[in-house]
C-alpha cells in the first residue's frame, strides 16, 4: 500500500471558510491528518484589549457570524457578573429568543452544507429555503440577517412589540412542518443513510478523551448541554429535553441538530408566552468595577466560555474565550481515520467547524 | 426589483469567491445567493465556480489576514486578467471592526485593484445582487470599450418589507457634541474635527458595520439608522461614501465664548419638561453656568 500526503483547502472541502488540512493517506484511506489553522486569525484577543467594553459588544459579535449572538451575550454576562448586575427578566427572555433563533439558522446551515458536500443539491436548496424563514425573521426583528445587535451591558436593546410577537409566532408555526419533515429525511432517506450512517464515527470514549462539546458530544450519548447543566438567563424557567443520539456518526450529529432546531422553536414559543413585562436594560451606562468573572453558554456548536478581567477602567485587562470548535476539530483525527478520501468534506462539515471562532 | 442584465451570450458569468479571513457572515450570505431562489445569482445570468481560472467576477470577503495573504494572492494571480473585482462587506475596504490589528494586512487595495465596493456587515442578499449587477455593468462596458457609467441612483428602500439596519443618518441640529457615538463605535467609523465656526462629524460607510450602537447610545437621536441598503459604489468613490454634518458654535450668552448649545432633545431627556429658567442655561458655557447656579467659579 502506498503512503502519500495531500493538502486540502476550502475549495476542495466545500467550506465557507479557509481551513487547510494535511492528510496522510494509506492507499485511498485516511491514516492521519493535521489541521493547519490560522487563516482567519485577526488578532482578536489583542483587538478586544484595545477596544472599550461597549465597542467589544459589536466587535465580538463579528468573531463569527454563525454563532454571532452567543459571543456578545456571553461577554455581556461576564461584564454583568463583574458589576453585580442582575438583568431584568424581560431581557433574560429576549436574550434566549435571540440565541434560539440563531441556533435554528446555524444548525440548518450546517445540515445544508453537508447535503451540498454529498451532491444532494435539491436537499441543499430545500434546507436553505427553510432556513430563509429564520433569516427573514432576523431581519424583520433585529434589522440584520446575521448580526443581531441584540445585546448591551445590562440587558438587551431590542423589544418585541405585540406585532413582532405575532409575527414570530407565525414564523415558528411555519418552521414546524419543514423541520419535522427534514428530521425524517435525515433519519430515514436511504440515499442519505448510505452516505451518513456509520460514517465518521466518534466512539463515546474518544469523545470524552477529546472533550468534545455541543451536538458532536450529544451525538455520542454524552448528556451535556450548558442550558441544562448550569442554566443561565431564562433557561431555568423553560422546559426542554436535551437532544441525544448514541451512534456518534454523521447521521447522529445531524439528527441532534435537527431535533434541537425543533426544540428551539418550542423554546421561542415558551419565551413569547411567558415574556414578562418590564424594562429591557438596567442602566444605559452602568459602572464596571475592577474584578474578574467567567460566563458560559450553550452556543450552536457547544459550550462557549468567557473569562474577563477588568481594572475599573473602560478597557478589559484580559478577555479570553474558549470556543466549542477548538475541541471538536481535534476529534476529526478519530472520525477520519480509515475513511475514504471522498468522505473528508462531509465529515469535516459534520462537526460544523467554526474557523472564525477558533482562529480568532 | 429590476436587475435583469442582458447577456449577449448564453454562457453564464462565473463568480469566484475568495475568503481572506472573514467572520464568515458575507460568505454565508453569498451561499444564500447560490441556494435560495429569490436571491439566486442565476437571475443575473451568473453562476459560481470553484476554479479561479474561470473567474469573470471575483468576490472578496474578509479583512485580509497576514496568514491568508500569500494564498489569496496566489489565487488572485490565477484569475483572468479581465476579471472584475468586488469587495464584499466593509472588511476588504477598511478592515471594519478588525482594523488596527497586527494580524490584519488590509485594505485589500494595497495588493490588488478593486472595482466595486458593497458596504454592509454583512450586506443583505439584495445588496449583494446589486453589487454583482454593478460589476456586470462594468464588465460589459469594458468589453465594449466604453467608460462604465456609475450606477443608476435610487435608494434601496421602496417595496421592501423590512426596515433593515443600514445607512446611518446624522442630524447636526440636535447633536450636542458629546461624542458618545465615537466612543462606542467598534469600527472607528466616526470622526470629529474642529472646523471654522463649529465641529464636524464624519461617518464613513466603508468602515461602519451598521450595528447601530452609536444611535442606541446617542442621547438626542442625532444619529439614526435608516433602511437604505443601496450602498454599492465604484471603488474609486470609496471615500465619498460619508455621512457628514457641521454642528455650529454659538456664542455663550454670558461671556461670548463659542460653545455648542444643548439641544432641546437633551433637555427633555434630562428634565422631561424644561422651565424657561432651565432653557436659559443652554446658551451658557460651563463656567458661566456655574456662576449662574452657585455664584462663583469653582477654582
Amino acid at each position: 500500500m502506498t503512503t502519500k500526503i495531500i493538502e486540502l483547502g476550502p475549495h476542495q472541502l466545500a467550506l465557507e471558510e479557509p481551513m487547510y488540512f494535511r492528510v496522510q493517506l494509506e492507499g485511498d484511506r485516511v491514516a492521519d491528518l493535521d489541521v493547519l489553522p490560522g487563516q482567519v486569525h485577526r488578532g482578536m484577543e489583542h483587538l478586544v484589549m484595545r477596544r472599550n467594553l461597549y465597542q467589544n459588544i459589536t466587535l465580538l459579535e463579528r468573531l463569527c457570524s454563525l454563532c454571532s449572538n452567543s459571543h456578545p451575550s456571553t461577554f455581556c454576562a461576564a461584564v454583568e457578573e463583574v458589576a453585580g448586575i442582575a438583568i431584568p427578566p424581560r431581557a433574560e427572555y429576549l436574550r434566549a429568543v435571540a440565541d434560539e433563533i440563531k441556533r435554528i439558522a446555524s444548525h440548518l446551515f450546517c445540515c445544508a452544507v453537508q447535503a451540498n458536500a454529498i451532491g444532494e443539491i435539491p436537499l441543499f436548496r430545500r434546507v436553505m429555503e427553510v432556513r430563509e424563514i429564520m433569516q427573514r425573521a432576523k431581519e424583520a426583528i433585529y434589522g440584520n440577517r446575521m448580526d443581531l445587535a441584540a445585546n448591551v451591558i445590562g440587558g438587551v436593546r431590542y423589544d418585541l412589540p405585540p406585532e413582532a410577537i405575532a409575527y414570530l409566532y407565525q414564523a415558528m408555526e411555519d418552521m414546524k412542518k419543514p423541520l419535522d419533515e427534514l428530521y425524517l429525511q435525515f433519519a430515514n432517506n436511504p440515499a442519505l443513510m448510505a452516505r451518513m450512517a456509520w460514517v465518521g464515527v466518534l466512539p463515546s470514549e474518544a469523545a470524552v478523551e477529546c472533550a468534545v462539546v455541543g451536538p458532536v458530544a450529544r451525538a455520542c450519548g454524552i448528556d451535556y448541554d450548558v442550558r441544562k447543566k448550569s442554566p443561565y438567563g431564562a433557561y431555568d424557567r423553560l422546559d426542554f429535553e436535551v437532544a441525544m443520539q448514541t451512534a456518534g456518526d454523521v447521521r447522529a450529529r445531524n439528527l441532534v441538530r435537527l431535533a434541537e432546531a425543533r426544540q428551539s422553536v418550542s423554546l421561542i414559543e415558551q419565551c413569547l408566552a411567558q415574556l414578562p413585562a418590564g424594562p429591557l436594560c438596567v442602566d444605559t451606562l452602568p459602572e464596571i468595577p475592577a474584578g474578574e468573572a467567567i460566563a458560559k453558554s450553550e452556543a450552536p456548536r457547544g459550550e462557549l466560555m468567557y473569562y474577563l478581567r477588568t481594572d475599573g477602567s473602560d478597557f478589559p485587562v484580559r478577555l479570553k474565550w474558549r470556543v466549542p470548535s477548538y475541541m471538536n476539530w481535534d476529534a476529526l483525527k478519530v472520525m477520519l481515520k480509515g475513511e475514504p478520501v471522498a468522505n473528508i468534506p462531509l465529515i469535516v462539515n459534520s462537526i460544523d467547524p467554526c474557523i472564525a471562532c477558533t482562529d480568532r | 426589483m429590476h436587475m435583469q442584465v442582458e447577456e449577449t451570450t448564453v454562457e453564464p458569468v462565473r463568480l469566484f469567491r475568495i475568503n481572506t479571513g472573514s467572520c464568515n457572515g458575507c460568505d454565508v450570505e453569498l451561499a444564500v445567493t447560490s441556494a435560495v431562489t429569490e436571491f439566486d445569482v442565476e437571475q443575473l445570468g451568473c453562476r459560481y465556480t470553484e476554479d479561479a481560472t474561470e473567474a469573470d467576477v471575483l468576490l472578496i470577503t474578509g479583512p485580509l489576514t497576514v496568514k491568508a495573504r500569500d494564498e489569496v494572492l496566489r489565487l488572485y494571480a490565477e484569475t483572468p486578467r479581465d476579471r472584475i473585482t468586488v469587495a464584499v462587506g466593509v472588511c476588504p475596504v477598511s478592515g471594519g471592526v478588525f482594523r488596527d490589528s497586527y494580524a490584519v494586512d488590509g485594505p485589500i487595495e494595497r495588493y490588488l485593484p478593486v472595482d466595486v465596493n458593497v458596504p454592509g456587515c454583512p450586506p443583505r442578499p439584495q445588496a449583494l445582487l446589486a453589487g454583482i449587477g454593478e460589476a456586470l455593468q462594468i464588465r460589459q462596458a469594458r468589453r465594449a470599450g466604453v467608460e462604465p457609467v456609475g450606477r443608476a441612483d435610487g435608494k434601496g428602500q421602496e417595496g421592501d418589507n423590512f426596515p433593515a439596519r443600514c445607512r446611518l443618518s446624522f442630524d447636526a441640529s440636535v447633536c450636542v457634541d458629546c461624542r458618545m457615538c465615537r466612543h462606542v463605535c467598534a469600527a472607528g467609523a466616526i470622526r470629529f474635527q474642529e472646523v471654522e465656526g463649529g465641529v464636524r462629524l464624519t461617518l464613513w460607510h466603508n468602515s461602519c458595520v451598521f450595528c447601530g450602537l452609536c444611535s442606541h447610545y446617542c442621547p438626542t437621536g442625532a444619529l439614526s439608522v435608516t433602511g437604505d441598503w443601496r450602498l454599492d459604489h465604484p471603488a474609486a468613490d470609496a471615500f465619498a461614501q460619508v455621512e457628514r454634518g457641521d454642528i455650529p458654535y454659538a456664542p455663550c450668552s454670558g461671556c461670548g465664548e463659542p460653545i455648542v448649545p444643548a439641544a432641546p432633545q437633551l433637555l427633555h431627556t434630562a428634565f422631561r419638561r424644561p422651565t424657561p429658567e432651565i432653557d436659559k442655561l443652554t446658551a451658557l458655557c460651563p463656567a458661566c453656568r456655574q456662576v449662574m447656579s452657585i455664584g462663583a467659579p469653582g477654582r
